[in-house]
């Protein structure tokens, strides 16, 4: 027998064929990735193309099957292509690239694909994919890990729910004055060290916080508010002395931010009525051996190591500082940054009466390091490969009469949430009729050739929709959705004369072209979102801009403010004001799937009933993560 | 690096190399999985992927026991094995593939018949995970298993479905859960499993949030008297009844006894459906053609899902954390549902 009669005696010959004809997308070479890369090959897919920014590292070899200590700093998607030449037998593509960049990958490269596998690990990239896909209606399969929780999710465009009808936890945010003056968990500790003292130290030329009126301090407190801004100021000697390289001087930055600071803290009465008061460091605590030590990282030091090693790791940053341009970014690899960052946070732990925390575990908060394991990751890739089949029809024994057939699936008996279901499946929903992805607008590629983009006034492109689609040009609203902008409406034209190349419309560029017009029902046309693709010169095209044709379908219409609650809770960039202080979500996103637990003893598990019963109830708290890897 | 510390602590590059399941389990769940020796018996599609996983993860100590050749059609399941490969030994070819995936394992192979081993090669192990075995195998295999009291995993593939049996004798489980409103009672909770303890922690960093650590006892049976008293009556409400799927009666009855024909099957199938106290209209004419032409057959996606729910059990014993699967799972790999039944 030969190397194909397995999947011969499954899908029969006719769709072995089809199969080996099907080009797939595979974005991510990590855990899920290196997984469906081995199970696709093995299944004899005709052509995958596999795209990854990132290197390994060592961390990675817990699940990373195909990379070896040998590989570390080496490209993911590279090095994974050879890792599978022996037993390889499709047509494979490495790409190192962010699926983002639009001139790597524009929209019609993306259209070259009959299915995109994602395995991402961030929350941008997956809308971003998810788009691509909505806009070229090639089916998505969708799939996320974190530690025993895992999900896979089919998405058909127009047809079922897209990754962005459900709504994805945002990054946490803690008021200002928990993190500077009263803090009571460890983690308001240790974002006080990372997101404050080490910015302000080392990374200060990022500016300091301009203290606008309306910022969110948690408190009305006159007198904290004040301190706070003084303390502010104040930081900006001890960034002289971190410049300086004195290292004699730094038992002053102790005195300062663990014994001064606290100090002038406990004279605002306010605040301790109803907490405990914190206690300052004793003078004679400070130490001048900067001598650096190792210590063990998974084990909890006693108060007089970690200001030891306060000291040493300061004096280490501080000789760096003039090697590194003045400049130093926390990186939860660079163990200096590390360590001071675990230090300073356990100190102020210690005076706050609050647990200690080994560097170990503080890598995982300021880090935001999702655990990742190599089974869940098998799982969910082996589903989402396996789902493959269905969603290309080649299943004839199987065949689905409508895309909401299809079953998603997530973990249930590892996520603890159930004793009698290994996985939970329930059948695809619908599109959610407010997604503002899928739903809330109508999608087109529009073609500009390739030098007209400095000879095309934003003006020109405006006359050029209306006469296609009939839009009223006095009502007409565009807006950049890439960067946000708004570029045109009734009464901001001031940009109409530009051309479209000083407006930064250009080629990957997505713009939001709405007919504000309503009858007097509220009734009016659907927006339309266009991406913009460069078309090469071509004499036999008369026209320089050539719209997709579209029947714009006429529906209610939202109004401005019911547009303004969406975009504030469907659309979640990472805050940019100095109003709340934000854990970054730069490394792995937390980003939740919101399902519902199907109740166990009345076996709700199947299909539309237990559909809606898990709209209702939520399994996952906002601790647990369900990650992308 | 690739020196193998089998006592005390986990060394600082062994921490950084396993850092983020650590975080998942800790260092001491860490330590026991490299403490402990596993058997696998076969390494087919299923076999290939348990080993990565276990071996990735840092299991101390695998030994692999196949006498199989390496077949054209392996090479369409099975990704450590090449073209090159076709006639060799299967543990020759995947001995330095599983090393080179850890080289901190101590890994030994065999290329031994199973029916040649006596329970003094048995006694070497705490665990052993078999695939793709006979019912006569596997229940010589469980008699020893038992003999020893050495906990025993059974898995095998039939084409898009695939099963799991789990034989852990006894076991104790704890884990802890966020309390809810409702205090967890001692006592039965089905008809294996009894709640023997509940404690209570309060999280260091959030007094607010209280745990519970509940111990669990399961109790398990040998694979041929599930076969032979497997019933879902009383254990499942009308509603769950008339849904089973078809693969689960489909595969007991397969594992009691190969048939000769699909119509042999069906018969097979209908009485089955009987003793398990399920009605035979559950049963899918597809699924009765389909489990015949795919009986046996190895594929890739439906091995990593079962081999990665095998791997992941067999280390959260190893751990002691979560409780472990109890006692017969059915994997479908058309609507993706894997019940899991207390038989």
């Amino acid at each position: 027998m030969s190397r194909d009669s397995n999947i011969t005696k499954i899908i029969g010959e006719e769709n072995l064929k089809k199969l080996r004809a099907t080009k797939c997308l595979l974005i991510g070479a990590g855990g899920i990735g290196s997984e469906l890369l081995k199970d696709l090959i093995l299944m004899e897919f005709g052509e995958i193309h596999l795209v990854d920014l990132d290197t390994i590292d060592l961390s990675n070899l817990n699940r990373q099957f195909l990379f070896r200590q040998r590989d570390i700093k080496q490209p993911k998607s590279t090095t994974a292509v050879k890792a599978v030449q022996g037993f390889n037998n499709s047509k494979l593509v490495p790409y190192e690239g962010n699926i983002m960049d639009t001139s790597q990958f524009p929209l019609h490269w993306f259209g070259e694909f009959d299915i995109i596998f994602n395995a991402l690990d961030n929350l941008a990239a997956r809308r971003y994919v998810n788009k691509m896909s909505q806009f070229l209606s090639i089916p998505l399969l969708e799939s996320g890990t974190s530690g025993f929780d895992g999900y896979m999710q089919p998405i058909i465009p127009n047809e079922t729910e897209c990754f962005d009808c459900t709504k994805k936890e945002t990054p946490k945010t803690f008021p200002v004055c928990t993190i500077r003056s009263t803090p009571s968990q460890p983690i308001h500790c240790i974002v006080w060290a990372k997101n404050f003292l080490f910015a302000q130290l080392f990374a200060a030329d990022v500016a300091v916080n301009n203290d606008s009126e309306n910022k969110d301090w948690g408190t009305t407190d006159e007198d904290e508010i004040k301190r706070i801004k003084q303390e502010t100021n104040e930081l900006q000697e001890l960034q002289d002395i971190i410049l300086s390289g004195d290292t004699t001087l730094i038992p002053n930055i102790i005195e300062k931010i663990f014994i001064h600071d606290i100090e002038k803290l406990l004279r605002i009465e306010n605040l301790w009525k109803t907490r405990t008061r914190p206690t300052p460091l004793n003078s004679s605590q400070i130490t001048t051996d900067l001598i650096d030590r190792n210590l063990d990282l998974s084990a909890l030091w006693p108060i007089q190591d970690q200001i030891q090693k306060f000291s040493s790791i300061t004096s280490k940053l501080m000789k760096r500082m003039k090697e590194e341009d003045n400049h130093i970014e926390f990186d939860k690899d660079d163990e200096d940054t590390l360590e001071f960052v675990s230090t300073a946070a356990n100190i102020r732990s210690q005076i706050f009466n609050i647990p200690l925390k080994s560097v170990f575990d503080i890598k995982q908060i300021a880090g935001n390091i999702i655990p990742a394991i190599a089974t869940t990751n098998a799982i969910i890739a082996g589903l989402s490969s396996l789902v493959s089949l269905r969603v290309l029809s080649l299943l004839d024994f199987a065949k689905i009469t409508k895309p909401t057939d299809l079953n998603m699936v997530f973990t249930a008996k590892a996520s603890n949430i159930s004793q009698n279901r290994y996985l939970s499946n329930p059948t695809l929903a619908k599109p959610n009729c407010n997604c503002p992805v899928c739903s809330k607008v109508v999608r087109g590629v529009m073609n500009i050739q390739s030098d007209m983009f400095k000879h095309l006034k934003l003006k020109d492109l405006i006359i050029t929709l209306s006469e296609k689609y009939n839009f009223d040009t006095e009502e007409l609203s565009i807006l950049d959705t890439t960067g946000q902008r708004l570029l045109s409406d009734f009464d901001f034209d001031s940009l109409d004369e530009k051309t479209l190349e000083e407006i930064k419309v250009l080629p990957g560029s997505v713009i939001l072209v709405t007919d504000e017009t309503e009858d007097n029902n509220g009734m009016g046309l659907k927006p339309l979102e266009l991406y913009i693709e460069s078309r090469k010169i071509d004499s036999r095209k008369t026209s320089d801009i050539e719209l997709p044709d579209i029947k714009i379908p006429f529906v209610k219409m939202t109004t401005a403010e019911e547009e303004h609650n969406e975009s504030s809770t469907q659309e979640t960039p990472v805050l940019q004001t100095n109003e709340v202080i934000t854990l970054d979500m730069d490394d792995n996103d937390k980003d939740i799937k919101k399902r519902k637990l199907s109740d166990e003893s009345s076996e709700a598990t199947q299909n539309k009933k237990s559909k809606q019963e898990e709209d209702d109830i939520e399994i996952i708290e906002e601790d647990d993560i369900i990650e992308l890897d | 690096m690739s020196q193998v510390n089998q006592t005390g602590k986990l060394t600082a590059d062994e921490i950084a190399l396993y850092d983020r399941q650590i975080r998942l389990w800790g260092l001491a769940a860490q330590a026991n999985m490299r403490s402990a020796k596993v058997l696998l018996i076969n390494i087919g599609s299923i076999g290939t992927e348990i080993s990565k996983n276990i071996v990735l993860s840092g299991i101390g100590n695998l030994c692999v026991l196949d006498n199989h050749i390496v077949r054209e059609e392996d090479l369409g399941c099975q990704f450590f094995l090449e073209k090159k490969d076709v006639g060799k030994l299967k543990v020759d070819v995947c001995s330095p593939k599983i090393k080179d995936l850890n080289p901190r394992v101590n890994l030994t192979v065999d290329s031994d018949s199973l029916a040649n081993k006596d329970e003094l090669f048995f006694k070497q192990f705490d665990l052993i995970v078999a695939t793709e075995l006979r019912k006569d195998q596997i229940t010589e295999l469980n008699r020893i298993s038992r003999k020893l009291n050495i906990s025993l995993y059974v898995t095998g593939s039939n084409g898009l479905f695939s099963y799991i049996f789990v034989d852990l004798i006894e076991f104790v489980s704890e884990e802890e859960k966020l309390k809810t409103g409702r205090t967890t009672l001692t006592g039965e909770i089905s008809s294996n499993r009894t709640i023997i303890e509940v404690d209570t922690r309060v999280d260091d960093d959030d007094p607010k949030k209280i745990f519970e650590t509940i111990k669990t006892r399961n109790s398990y049976k040998p694979f041929d008297d599930m076969l032979q008293t497997a019933t879902l009556e009383g254990k499942l409400t009308k509603r769950q009844v008339k849904r089973v799927n078809s693969i689960v009666p489909l595969t007991i009855s397969y594992l009691t006894k190969i048939p000769s024909s699909v119509e042999e099957l069906h018969k097979n199938t209908l009485s089955t459906c009987d003793k398990l106290g399920i009605q035979s209209s559950t049963l899918k004419d597809e699924y009765i053609q389909q489990f015949y032409k795919q009986a046996n057959v190895e594929f890739a996606p439906v091995a990593a899902i079962i081999g990665g729910a095998v791997a992941q059990d067999v280390i959260n014993i190893l751990g002691k954390r979560q409780s472990p699967l109890n006692n017969f799972i059915v994997f479908d790999g058309i609507t993706l549902e894997m019940p899991i039944y207390e038989l």
